[in-house]
């Protein structure tokens, strides 16, 4: 049986937007003089414009490369490079939307998408007002910019927490399995406005998830991370046309080829985590 | 959805509970005032019309009614009621000009928490009335004692809320804020301050009652005025009507300022009002 799963090129070039050499992050765990890897080794390259999915088995230190990336976390080897300089903290060229939305419960929505306005470049001028309502339209949420965080669904949080996150325009969206706590039905849907929103900014997308469909459905390129300690095991060209729908894809055979693929190293990943333990 | 959230214990059960919490707020008085007027009723059956309890001790609501008339009309009533007032209004605004900012610094500041909150908390929870014989020692027999009195019931309540209230503030919103860029500025006054609000209005409704606990305690004796001293001395006299009458209007107070402080926090922070039943 032939493969065509091929691990994709290195793109080591100097096009890349984010270039992560070496990166490693360990902790002090407390009392036990020891230290825990969470991740180690990770080299990777991302081109602007790229959709690149981050998919592996819970614990496997996708969160905390991505904490890297943003700046939260500082790592203990190698670096992180956005636009060739390295990464010292968070900037307004990055934003994150987070799986809990993370939104501000006593800011309405329009205030909430202001926060990422007013955190990331002020609210100079006249402008902001339009940019953050424009935000708010892209989601889908006119009508409900005076509704606070509470009186909406799951998915409509999330999607404040999507204008919140593209207002101040950055160049990189870090999404954390932003549908991680949405309902399937939403899900889906969520899933195809993403896509066309991305495709509409040109954004560069790191999309942290644990679905091996979601992976396939959103990505350029697939990162399978792998446990103990967190490291890329494989980086996998989807090479599927866009739009993709979720109808018309499960049939595809490239996307069952990838499904089974991903499957079965995931599948060895969850093995190995659970025996570890 | 709501109303069924809203029924609590009662959910899926139906029958009384789920009425209930289906209530507008108009219904939810009209049952309110419907309750006081039965219990008036019975009580004035039992003790007024029956004579199944000696009225001396417990005298009827038109008794009470009486007793009230002739405090107010002998002037009784509006000299002590004003010393109260003024006793306990500033007793008040003493507590919650400490007890605002010191909450503030003790949630800010692990050393301070660990310095004054041990302390704070054995001050708290030492009762009232054992600080009257020495309130009286140091602040003589004026209106001193009783604004002291009010003052360290109420204190304790707001400091300690607005400290749990700083502390208990939400990491994924801190973390939130931290990715968009907040300064340390910024991250206090658009995190930690607004979330620490609701705290400090349930400390604040706590404080009312503990208050006027502390002011009738530090009138009961030694005091020539106030209207706990109008309650002791009517007592002694076996004029209970009057007795009954000076204890319901503090009860008025009491209530009355927790409702007051129940609409300024719908005012100043409306994204709790849909919260609540």
């Amino acid at each position: 049986m032939t493969t065509t799963i091929e691990p994709a090129e290195d793109e080591a070039s100097v096009s890349s937007l984010i270039s992560v050499r070496g990166l490693g992050v360990s902790y002090d765990v407390a009392r036990t003089g020891k230290k825990l890897v969470a991740i180690e080794g990770v080299d990777l390259d991302v081109r602007e414009g790229e959709f690149v999915t981050v998919l592996g088995p819970s614990g496997c230190g996708k969160t905390t490369f991505m904490n890297v990336i943003a700046g939260l976390v500082k790592p203990s080897a190698g670096q992180v490079l956005v636009a060739g300089e390295p990464v010292t903290g968070p900037g307004p060229d990055r934003a994150v939307v987070f799986q809990d939305y993370a939104l501000l419960p006593w800011r309405t929505v329009f205030d909430n998408v202001k926060f990422g306005l007013e955190m990331q470049k002020g609210l100079k001028g006249d402008g902001w007002r339009d940019r953050v309502q424009e935000a708010i339209e892209l989601v889908g949420l006119s009508g409900f910019e005076h509704s606070y965080p509470r009186e909406l669904s799951g998915g409509m949080q999330q999607r404040v927490g999507l204008a919140r996150a593209i207002v101040a325009e950055p160049r990189i969206l870090l999404m954390d399995e932003p549908l991680g706590a949405v309902d399937a039905l939403t899900r889906e849907v969520m899933r195809a406005e993403i896509e066309k929103l991305i495709a509409a900014t040109g954004k560069t997308v790191l999309f942290i998830t644990h679905s091996i469909e979601e992976a396939i459905l959103l990505g350029d390129r697939i990162v399978v991370f792998k446990s103990h300690p967190g490291a890329i095991k494989e980086v996998i060209e989807t090479g599927l046309a866009r739009p993709r729908s979720e109808r018309s894809i499960q049939s595809d055979p490239r996307f069952l080829e990838l499904r089974d693929h991903l499957w079965d190293a995931l599948q060895g990943e969850a093995t190995a985590a659970a025996v570890s333990k | 959805m709501s109303t069924f959230l809203a029924s609590g214990p009662n959910l899926g059960r139906g029958g009384i509970g789920a009425w209930l919490a289906g209530l507008s707020a108009r219904g939810k008085a009209l049952v309110l005032a419907a309750e006081v007027v039965v219990m008036l009723v019975l009580w004035q059956l039992v003790v007024g019309v029956l004579g199944w309890i000696n009225p001396v001790f417990f005298p009827p609501p038109s008794a009470i009614w009486q007793g009230f008339l002739e405090l107010w009309s002998s002037g009784v009533l509006a000299t002590n009621a004003l010393v109260s007032l003024q006793a306990w209004l500033t007793g008040f605004a003493i507590a919650v000009a400490i007890g605002i900012p010191l909450g503030l610094l003790m949630g800010t500041s692990l050393p301070v928490d660990r310095v004054v909150g041990p302390i704070a908390w054995t001050i708290y929870a030492t009762p009232t009335i054992a600080y009257q014989p020495l309130a009286k020692a140091w602040f003589g027999f004026g209106i001193g004692p009783v604004i002291f009195l009010v003052a360290i019931s109420a204190v304790f309540p707001i400091l300690l809320n607005v400290a749990a209230g700083m502390r208990t503030t939400n990491p994924s919103i801190i973390r939130a804020g931290t990715v968009f860029g907040a300064s340390r500025f910024q991250l206090y006054r658009s995190v930690y301050l607004p979330s620490t609000v609701p705290f400090l209005f349930a400390g604040l409704r706590q404080a009312v009652v503990l208050a006027t606990i502390g002011m009738v305690v530090a009138e009961l004796t030694g005091s020539a005025q106030g209207m706990g001293a109008v309650i002791i001395r009517a007592a002694n006299t076996y004029q209970t009507d009057q007795a009954f009458a000076a204890i319901a209007l503090v009860v008025v107070w009491s209530v009355g300022m927790t409702q007051v402080v129940t609409l300024v926090e719908r005012w100043v922070a409306p994204w709790t009002r849909k919260a609540r039943r």
